[in-house]
C-alpha cells in the first residue's frame, strides 16, 4: 500500500511569552506542542487522531495544510517532501490535501452564497477552467449530499449538518488525495452526525480518498478509522491498526482513555474512589510519567516507540524487553 | 407516587416564545416528575426544548420573550408559576440550583474562584441566617472543591477562570450551585465539550454526591449513552414534547418509541467495516412549521397514515414507560 503522506518527526512550537500555556509552567521561550510526531496515512485509508483537549490534535492538521510551519522533522506527500520555505511547496500539498475545520460556522465566509464559498475552492487551485466550474459545482454538491436549491442560500440558512457538508463540497471541489476532518462531527446532534459519518464513509470509498480524522469521541474514532494514534500533550504515545489499539491498548495512558469509553452495554456508572491527581504533563522524561499508575524509575527518561505488535507501537518503556 | 416521595412535579406545562416572526411553541403538554434523591435525564437534540424546561423550573426565563400558556410547576408542594418574585428568589439556590451549559460564560471572567465561590456562600448564609467568619468561608471552599476531587483546592480559589481548564471550571460552576445545598440540581449539558475521561470522572463526582447528601438531580444532556450510565429515569423529548419517559435500564434494552430508537441506532457502534448507520432522514423540525398528528412522522420509519393526522396520545407499556406513539395503541 502506498503511503499518501508520510510525517516523520514533526515537531510545532509555539512561542510562550512568560509562561502559564495551559498547564505547562516554565519561563518564556518556545513550547513544543507537537513533539517529535511520526505517522503514515495509506492511500484510501482512514488514520485517526485521538487526544484530549489541548494535546495538539489541531496544530497537526494545520500543519498538514501548511497553515503551521513545523520547527523540525519533515512531511512528504506522494513521496515529496515540503519544503515549507517555498511557495510552490506549499501549493503542492495544498492541492492534495483539503480541510474541513471543526466549527461549521466559523470556517463559512457569512456574505458569500454557498455557490460562491465551493467556487473559491476551484479558484484557490487554478486546475480547472473557468467555463467549467458551474458544472463541477453541481457535480460535488451532489456528492456531498447537498440540495441543488442550497446552492443559493447563505450559510445563515442551513443547519449544521449542512454547514458540513459545505464545507466538505469546499474541500473536496477539487480532487484531492486527502482530506483533513478536524473533529467534523462534534457540534451536530447524534441522528446528524450519524447522516455525515455516512456520506464520509461513502466519499472514501467512491473517490479513494484518504482521511486524517481528528475527533475526542472513541465511538466516533472506532467506526471511522482504519489506523489510530492517541495523542497526549504533544506526543503520540501509542499508535496502531485501530482494532489492536482499541481491543488491545498497550500504553497506559490508552488502556485509561479506553476504559472510559461510554457503551450500549456498559453497566451503570458507580460512584467508586479515584486517587489518581489532576492531569497534567512532565517537562522531562515521559509526558505521562506524573499521573502514570505504573511509574518506574526508568520513565524520568523519555520513552522511544517500542514495536508491541505487527504495525502496533507503543512510547513506553513497559514493553522495552519484550520485542 | 405520594406526595412525600415528590419533590418536583410539572404538569401539563405548554409554552411560547414570542418572537418578532410570530409565536413559536417551545414545549406542548410537557408533564415530568422527580423524586426525592432521584437522579432524572432529559434527553434530546438540539432545539427540542431540553434546556427551556430547565429554565422554566429554576423560573429563570425572560417572559417576553417566553409566555407559559398552561400547566404548573410544584416544588414542594409549592407551584412555582404562582409565586411571586421574593419567594422564587428565595427558592433559587437552597431549593433549586442549576449548572450551566457554558462553564467559561457562567463564570464570571474578572473574579477569582474564591470570590465567586464567596457570592454562593453569601446566599447560604442569607437563607439559612448564618453568620460565619473568613476563616469558615474559606475552609468550606477548600472543603467543597476537595469534595469535587480538585488537587490542589487553595490553588484554584486563587486562579480566574481563563486559568482553569474545562474540567476544572465545571467543577467550580458545580461548586458554586452545590454550595448552597440545593434540594434538586438541574445540570445543564455539564458534560459536553469535554473528554471522555474528564467527562467519566464528573459523573462519579455527581453520583457520588448524590448517594451522600440526596440531592436530586435533573440532568439534561443530548448524549444517551452519557444519560443511561448516570440516570434512574430518562425523558426523551422531541420538538417540545415528551415522547418516552421510562426507567433508563428498560429504555436502554428496549426502546419503544421509533425516535429513541432512531437515537440509539445513530450511535456509532463497531469498526471501520461496520456497515452504514441506520440514521432517522432529515434533520431536527423547524418549530414553527411542525407537521401535524405525530411530529416525528416525517422521518419516522414506521409512520402510519394516522400518523399524520392526529397526535398520539400517552400509551403505558407493560414495563410502566409512558410513550408517544400510535404504534402502542392496542387494538
Amino acid at each position: 500500500m502506498t503511503n499518501i503522506v508520510e510525517v516523520n518527526n514533526l515537531t510545532v512550537s509555539f512561542i510562550v511569552r512568560g509562561g502559564n500555556l495551559l498547564l505547562f509552567e516554565r519561563g518564556g521561550g518556545m513550547t513544543d506542542v507537537v513533539n517529535d510526531v511520526s505517522f503514515n496515512v495509506s492511500e484510501g485509508e482512514t488514520f485517526g487522531l485521538a487526544g484530549e483537549t489541548g494535546s495538539g490534535k489541531s496544530v497537526i492538521a494545520w500543519a498538514l495544510v501548511g497553515l503551521m510551519k513545523p520547527r523540525s522533522g519533515s512531511i512528504r506527500v506522494l513521496g515529496k517532501e515540503i519544503d515549507f520555505r517555498k511557495k510552490a511547496d506549499v501549493t503542492y500539498l495544498r492541492r492534495n490535501i483539503g480541510i474541513v475545520f471543526q466549527d461549521p460556522v466559523g470556517s463559512l465566509n457569512p456574505r458569500l452564497r454557498v455557490k460562491d464559498i465551493i467556487r473559491e475552492g476551484l479558484v484557490a487551485a487554478k486546475t480547472f477552467d473557468r467555463r467549467e466550474y458551474d458544472k463541477r459545482i453541481a457535480e460535488v454538491v451532489d456528492l456531498v449530499g447537498l440540495r441543488k436549491s442550497s446552492l443559493e442560500a447563505y450559510p445563515r440558512e442551513l443547519s449544521g449538518g449542512e454547514k458540513q457538508r459545505v464545507s466538505l463540497a469546499r474541500a473536496i471541489v477539487v480532487p484531492r488525495k486527502m482530506v483533513v476532518l478536524d473533529e467534523p462531527t462534534s457540534s451536530l446532534d447524534v441522528s446528524v452526525q450519524a447522516q455525515v459519518l455516512n456520506t464520509l464513509k461513502e466519499l472514501k470509498s467512491k473517490l479513494n480518498l484518504s482521511y486524517f480524522f481528528i475527533t475526542h469521541d472513541i465511538n466516533v474514532m472506532k467506526y471511522m478509522s482504519d489506523s489510530l494514534g492517541i495523542l497526549y500533550y504533544g506526543k503520540l504515545l501509542e499508535v496502531g491498526r485501530t482494532y489492536d489499539v482499541v481491543t488491545n491498548p498497550k500504553h497506559p495512558f490508552t488502556m485509561r482513555l479506553m476504559s472510559n469509553v461510554p457503551g450500549l452495554k456498559r453497566t451503570k456508572i458507580q460512584a467508586q474512589e479515584e486517587r489518581l491527581t489532576e492531569q497534567g504533563s512532565s517537562a522531562t522524561g515521559c509526558v505521562y510519567c506524573k499521573i502514570c499508575p505504573r511509574v518506574f524509575e526508568k520513565c524520568s527518561n523519555s520513552p522511544p516507540m517500542i514495536n508491541v505488535g505487527s504495525g502496533h507501537q507503543a512510547a513506553c518503556f513497559l514493553y522495552e524487553n519484550v520485542s | 407516587m405520594s406526595a412525600e416521595t415528590d419533590l418536583l412535579k410539572v404538569s401539563g406545562l405548554t409554552l411560547d416564545y414570542a418572537t418578532v416572526d410570530g409565536r413559536v411553541r417551545v414545549l406542548e403538554n410537557v408533564s415530568a416528575q422527580i423524586n426525592k434523591g432521584e437522579i432524572v435525564g432529559v434527553v434530546g437534540e438540539s432545539g427540542s426544548g431540553k434546556t427551556t424546561l430547565g429554565l422554566s423550573i429554576i423560573s429563570l426565563l425572560d417572559s417576553p420573550p417566553a409566555d407559559i400558556i398552561g400547566g404548573s410547576i410544584i416544588f414542594e408542594q409549592k407551584d412555582l408559576l404562582k409565586s411571586n418574585p421574593t419567594e422564587l428568589s428565595r427558592i433559587r439556590g437552597p431549593g433549586i440550583g442549576m449548572v450551566f451549559q457554558e462553564s467559561l460564560a457562567a463564570l464570571n471572567p474578572v473574579y477569582r474562584t474564591d470570590t465567586q465561590l464567596k457570592e454562593s456562600i453569601d446566599v447560604l448564609q442569607r437563607a439559612q441566617s448564618l453568620s460565619l467568619s473568613d476563616k469558615a468561608e474559606k475552609e468550606m471552599m477548600v472543603q467543597i472543591l476537595s469534595d469535587l476531587r480538585l488537587d490542589r483546592p487553595e490553588w484554584v480559589l486563587k486562579k480566574y477562570p481563563h486559568e482553569l481548564s474545562g474540567g476544572m471550571r465545571q467543577r467550580v460552576s458545580i461548586a458554586m450551585a452545590i454550595v448552597e445545598r440545593p434540594k434538586l440540581l438541574i445540570l445543564d449539558e455539564v458534560t459536553t465539550g469535554l473528554d471522555v475521561y474528564v467527562q467519566n470522572r464528573i459523573l462519579n463526582i455527581l453520583k457520588d454526591l448524590n448517594r451522600r447528601t440526596g440531592t436530586a438531580m435533573m440532568f439534561i444532556t443530548h448524549d444517551l449513552l452519557v444519560a443511561s450510565q448516570i440516570c434512574d429515569r430518562l425523558y426523551v423529548m422531541y420538538a417540545g414534547r415528551v415522547m418516552e419517559e421510562g426507567k433508563t435500564e428498560h429504555i436502554l434494552n428496549s426502546p419503544s418509541h421509533p425516535y429513541t430508537q432512531k437515537l440509539f441506532a445513530a450511535i456509532p457502534q463497531g469498526f471501520v467495516d461496520a456497515p452504514p448507520l441506520p440514521a432517522p432522514r432529515g434533520e431536527a423540525p423547524d418549530l414553527r412549521k411542525l407537521p401535524p398528528g405525530c411530529k416525528f412522522n416525517p422521518r419516522c420509519p414506521l409512520a402510519m397514515k394516522k400518523c399524520a393526522e392526529v397526535e398520539p396520545p400517552v400509551f403505558e407499556t407493560e414495563q410502566g414507560s409512558k410513550v408517544l406513539c400510535w404504534l402502542l395503541e392496542k387494538p
